[in-house]
């Protein structure tokens, strides 16, 4: 075992490990009544040792360690550099908030048994040992361990209800295909190097052939893709997502997510490094800007159309991470092209659209297992008027719905901003480098983003004010109430990073800009203290100056306001009026517009794309088939690339298990059979081979 | 221990285990078929001491002492309580390959052995390595003993047959194949027996035969 | 931040509020007169303003603060962009917050407070409006953002001043195709988020036509009053922005008496023949269909993506 000096990271490193065994072994151990609580400390714990480690590492003392003997053959190596301590600060920040939820959510949830409160900071654990891994080995073990781990958490709740089963079914299949592609693409890499560390990985780099470079990058980039919920192996997110207990929810899309990105960003920028410069390279970065154009404009469409509170959410975080691969591929593309500047600013955008991406989803799915928790339903149309049973909740959910919907003051408004930036200045005017790929496109990714924009803006008013606001279209949220402190403290723990992340972006710019310096090599391409300033081309934003202009312009509208009525509303309150009606009788709170009814508009105008199905099942009298004695409409939105893509391969595969059948006729010496003359000619093959 | 002594000792060992593996093929009572396989779990044990006592390496010795225990003693002495249990049937009558073509095909397995292992031999020449076919040789038997005998309890031995020879092969490739594979690949030969007794005994009392073949009738 | 941008930062907001009624009611003229009616006069929006502050203020049963604070937020987010944007003066006062994306960005979250007021009435009228609007703001946003590629691109910056001095400087650049394009696609944007015909009637009073009266049915009194003014001032933030950015001449681009009362003057002329001849065009079309309406955004989205492919190509 070989280690550089005992940093602050290593130490934050080591702490999370030894936490988080002993937590597991607490959350073993402990009776079921203490048990939520322990294990939610000792997560919290180790999300905090994650976020020192973390920063230390983007400060600068990047920490390498090496245990031969814990594996066989290959052992572990750890090295947590600028690129992973971003990748494991912002994991574990998810994770403090998502525990500090946990202890009053699994408490009240039934989800105190022994299996789920082991499970839970192994989980945590895991996912802050991807990024920090250097071998091809380590990442391997720590990547399925954090997806066993992950799989049995979504599997919580299968007993409550039937299709979590279904759920972690897909779940486990997809991801698990996902791993063989990760597999089969580093060990390709790693077969043209001395061993499978990530430093001779980079030095092998630069004498792959082309072609191999290729393939290493489309199979990692399956892997990771699907991990990230890039369309289209994205099927898993939205079932999973929702059957998850909340703030599984909330780790998965805010934290595991990530590291499919962080995946993307290792093998692409940097252990196929030199690969990447030169033409050659260049349909990689477009591959990567396509597919995230496509996630982002389809999880959009998806989750505008959805009236499922956590699948909308779930198919945003599909959305958000299309964004986030318009900004890698973008970045990449100006790599290639030979403009550093841009490069960094594209990948500077992409990392910190990652940042405030887990600060407001965080915040969404916890206030979402908020309202599960006091209504017991996820379903829109059936939700409305929680704001005066569950205002914090409200409040905070308004935020997160601010924050991702990517409006001022919001907090993912100054990610895009940095991302449209990068994709305008790419467009090259007079003089520089021109190229046609680039050329075309720039305008068909801003084009994208803007779709998403609109549309994000769309979805985010539905969720919030459908929802929350107006009168309940229901008896499940006419009795709620508000949630327990616990929950209310997580998700007041991720509200407060979102404001932090929408006001003052310059406080991480310093970390972001390390890593993406650390990846491409140069200068920082974004700075400032209280305006965010872009280094190399024109642009600055200052995201606090306008919400305080915001906030100024509004007390005065109120005050102007009051002094101009002053005279007529002289200690007179004000008066309650019935709402219009057309003079029919008041309105009852069924014919408040509901989720579906809101989408309904967006859903014909992408009716191509969406293609919904409706069942309409009319009764009739037994006297006369003129009366009718009722009608039942049904409307389902699935998921296309689901209904085209997938179905055909399932099926195709069970055609070929029904072929197969016939190889089974129930003898088992013929079975046993089977396998000794494949051995046996596997044996002659390799003695005439040799 | 001086060289000479070493490779007699050796190949006395290795010559054990293929003998044994032979009888295994030969015999079709059940009960010597079990202290056959007994007879070479000794063999394999002294053969991991013939090592220990070469490499004077104390944790060789910890492995020959435990797979004496196992591989002679403890699954042996499970295989004869399934024995016990299994009813009148003392004797593997109808094999699918009878016993002079078994005898004929373990001959052509083991030059196929030889043939395969010849690239390894070359790697490292040495009185361990050159004993390399004769593991490979009772993996081969092995399988095809669970390939072509009818019942369970032979079917068993066959696969403990199997890893027999595995771990012959392991340990004259390298000496250290490590405390924890070692002992894990045994956990497992545990567990497998285990199971596979429980298994048979259900079948027994469900359809009152442990011949593996009767139960094609269950074919759908 | 200058002090051109300060006394600019000053004089923008108290112009627009006060000339954005007047604008309504110069463009209620002209239909009036083309109309062959004698109309209600220029100063009657402020008339109808000072009725409605002078009137009591009501809340529906069963709103939450979301409907109240909704028209505060609309007036502000328009306040905050007559502020900052390059109206009468080139230099800004907030110069960090004159990024045209923040501008465009600030004016759809006023209109994302009001379809949150429409939601929270709980009526099936508010739901219906605000239902609309957002997929009209979908729409649009596409079109909105690509027009602003189109213009950032030759400039280099999407900070409003550079692009308004850029034009300034190279006054050969507005007859450019890319211009010409990207101003055609920015009418149709200037339409649809104002609600102007073809895709609402501000006028209407059938509930089941209504776009953007619909969200507002339920309110009266000052806050009908801060709604109503502060539709007026995006309208005319709106024809500013189209105005200066095309049309730039007459801007103040030094601190002095003279210049700022030339931008003063040449915005609120610039502002007024829009306004006329939107008016005047509002006479000879009929409302479209809410399911034809995405026909027309996207032929504004094509000739928005028109312009940007030229600006390549003709670099």
């Amino acid at each position: 075992m070989n280690l550089t000096a005992l940093n602050l990271t290593g130490v934050g490193l080591g702490a999370a490990v030894v936490i988080g065994v002993c937590t597991a072994l607490l959350g073993l151990v402990l009776p079921s009544r203490a048990r939520p609580a322990a294990v939610g400390v000792g997560t919290a714990l180790i999300g905090a040792a994650g976020v020192l480690a973390g920063a230390a590492a983007l400060a600068g003392r990047s920490f390498t360690v090496a245990l031969p003997g814990v594996l066989p053959l290959s052992g572990v190596e750890f090295a947590l550099d600028a690129l992973g301590g971003l990748f494991v600060a912002v994991t574990g920040a998810v994770a403090v908030a998502a525990s500090v939820f946990a202890i009053g959510y699994a408490r009240s949830h039934g989800l105190g048994a022994r299996g789920v409160q082991v499970v839970f900071p192994l989980f945590v654990l895991a996912m802050l040992l991807v990024p920090a891994a250097a071998s091809v080995g380590t990442l391997l073990v720590c990547w399925e361990l954090m997806a066993l781990t992950s799989l049995l958490l979504v599997l919580a709740e299968h007993r409550q209800r039937r299709e979590v089963a279904a759920a972690g079914r897909w779940y486990a299949v997809m991801t698990h295909l996902g791993f063989l592609a990760i597999l089969t693409g580093l060990l390709l890499f790693a077969a043209h190097a001395t061993d499978d560390s990530f430093t001779a990985l980079r030095q092998a780099a630069q004498q792959l052939p082309p072609g191999v470079g290729g393939a290493v990058f489309v199979a990692t980039l399956i892997g990771f893709g699907s991990k990230a919920g890039v369309v289209p192996l994205h099927a898993w997110l939205p079932r999973a997502h929702p059957e998850a207990p909340s703030h599984v929810s909330a780790l998965m899309s805010a934290a595991m997510v990530n590291l499919g990105v962080y995946g993307i960003i290792r093998v692409g920028f940097d252990l196929l490094g030199f690969s990447m410069l030169g033409a050659g390279a260049r349909w990689w970065w477009l591959l990567v800007l396509g597919l995230g154009a496509v996630s982002a404009v389809y999880g959009i469409l998806q989750a505008a159309m959805s009236t499922d509170l956590k699948r909308l959410l779930g198919y945003s975080t599909t959305e958000n991470m299309g964004l986030v691969l318009v900004g890698l591929g973008a970045a990449g593309l100006f790599a290639s092209l030979g403009q550093a500047a841009l490069a960094g600013l594209a990948l500077g955008a992409a990392l910190l659209h990652v940042l405030n991406h887990a600060a407001f989803k965080s915040l969404l799915f916890l206030a979402a297992g908020s309202v599960l928790h006091a209504t017991g339903t996820r379903d829109l149309d059936a939700l409305g008027g929680l704001r005066t049973a569950m205002p914090v909740t409200t409040g905070l959910f308004g935020l997160g719905a601010l924050g991702a919907s990517a409006l001022p003051p919001g907090t993912a408004f100054v990610s895009e901003w940095l991302l449209l930036q990068a994709l305008i200045h790419g467009l090259p005017s007079a003089g520089g480098v021109t190229s046609t790929a680039a050329a075309i496109a720039m305008p068909l990714a801003v084009a994208a983003v803007a779709l998403t924009a609109g549309l994000a803006v769309a979805t985010f008013v539905k969720a919030f004010g459908v929802g929350f606001l107006a009168k309940p279209r229901s008896a499940a949220p006419e009795g709620a109430r508000e949630s327990p402190v616990a929950m209310l403290a997580g998700m007041g723990l991720a509200g407060l990073a979102c404001v932090l992340l929408a006001l003052l972006p310059t406080l991480v710019v310093p970390a972001v800009s390390e890593a993406s310096g650390f990846v491409l090599g140069g200068g920082p391409a974004l700075s400032g203290e209280l305006t965010l300033r872009l280094v190399g081309v024109t642009g600055a934003l200052s995201p606090l100056l306008l919400a305080v202009a915001l906030l100024v312009a509004v007390v005065l509208a109120a005050g102007l306001t009051r002094v101009v009525t002053a005279r007529r509303r002289v200690g007179v309150a004000r008066r309650s009026a019935r709402l219009w009606d057309c003079g029919g009788g008041p309105l009852s709170a069924r014919m408040e517009y509901t989720a579906t009814s809101f989408a309904e508009p967006l859903q014909r105008v992408f009716d191509d794309v969406v293609a919904p199905e409706t069942d309409v099942d009319v009764d009739h009298h037994e006297e006369s088939r003129y009366l009718v004695r009722a009608v039942e409409y049904r409307r389902r939105v699935p998921d296309r690339i689901e209904r085209r893509l997938y179905q055909p391969v399932l099926g195709a595969v069970a055609g070929w298990g029904e072929v197969g059948r016939r190889l089974a006729t129930g003898s088992v010496h013929r079975y046993l059979g089977y396998g000794f003359y494949t051995v046996c000619a596997a044996f002659m093959l390799l003695a005439v081979i040799r | 221990m001086n060289d000479g002594v070493y490779v007699q000792l050796l190949d006395l060992a290795c010559g054990a285990l293929l003998l044994t593996g032979v009888l295994v093929l030969w015999r079709r009572e059940l009960a010597v078929i079990i202290r056959v396989f007994a007879a070479q779990g000794v063999a394999l044990a002294a053969l991991v001491a013939v090592l220990a006592a070469h490499e004077n390496s104390p944790e060789l010795w910890i492995v020959a002492v435990g797979l004496l225990i196992l591989r002679a003693g403890v699954l042996p002495l499970l295989l004869a309580r399934a024995l016990a249990a299994a009813g009148p049937a003392r004797r593997e009558t109808r094999p699918l390959v009878n016993v002079a073509s078994s005898l004929l095909a373990a001959a052509v397995l083991a030059l196929l052995a030889y043939a395969v292992s010849r690239p390894l031999v070359a790697l490292s020449p040495s009185p361990a390595t050159q004993a390399i076919p004769v593991g490979i040789t009772v993996v081969l038997i092995g399988f095809f003993v669970l390939v072509t005998r009818r019942r369970a309890l032979s079917q068993l031995v066959g696969f403990l047959l199997m890893d027999n020879g595995i771990t012959t092969v392991g340990f004259l490739t390298t000496s250290s194949v490590g405390l924890i594979v070692e002992l894990g690949v045994s956990l497992d030969v545990l567990l497998a027996v285990l199971v596979l007794r429980i298994l048979t005994a259900r079948i027994q009392e469900s359809f009152g035969d442990a011949d593996l073949d009767e139960l094609r009738e269950l074919h759908d | 931040m200058s002090a051109l941008g300060v006394v600019g930062g000053v004089l923008q907001p108290v112009l627009i509020v006060s000339f954005s009624p007047v604008l309504l009611g110069v463009m209620r003229q002209v239909r009036a007169h083309l109309e062959g009616r004698a109309g209600a006069g220029i100063a009657q929006p402020w008339r109808d303003l000072r009725k409605l502050f002078g009137k009591e203020a009501i809340t529906p049963r069963g709103t939450t603060e979301v409907f109240r604070i909704a028209p505060l937020v609309l007036i502000g987010t328009t306040a905050v962009v007559a502020v900052v944007a390059p109206f009468v003066t080139t230099d800004s006062a907030l110069g960090s917050v004159a990024d045209l994306f923040a501008v465009v960005a600030l004016l759809a979250l006023g209109t994302v407070a009001l379809a949150l007021a429409g939601l929270d009435t709980a009526t099936a009228f508010g739901g219906m409006g605000a239902s609309r609007e957002m997929t009209i703001i979908a729409l649009v946003e596409p079109t909105l953002l690509v027009a602003i590629f189109a213009l950032s691109v030759r400039v280099g910056s999407t900070n409003l001043a550079d692009i308004v001095s850029s034009t300034l400087r190279d006054p050969a650049r507005t007859i450019s195709p890319v211009s010409l394009l990207a101003a055609v696609a920015l009418v149709v944007v200037v339409v649809a988020e104002t609600g102007r015909l073809p895709v609402d009637n501000p006028s209407t009073h059938l509930e089941l036509t209504m776009v953007h009266e619909a969200m507002v049915l339920e309110y009266a009194g000052p806050d009908l009053a801060l709604v109503e003014l502060a539709s007026a001032m995006r309208l005319t933030v709106f024809l500013g922005l189209l105005a200066n950015l095309f049309l730039p001449w007459g801007i103040a681009t030094e601190l002095t008496p003279g210049a700022l009362l030339v931008g003063v003057v040449a915005l609120m002329v610039k502002v007024g023949l829009l306004g006329m001849v939107l008016a005047a065009g509002e006479v000879f079309m009929a409302k479209l269909r809410l399911f034809r309406v995405p026909e027309l955004l996207a032929g504004s989205f094509l000739l928005a993506l028109l312009a940007v492919a030229a600006s390549f190509f003709l670099a």
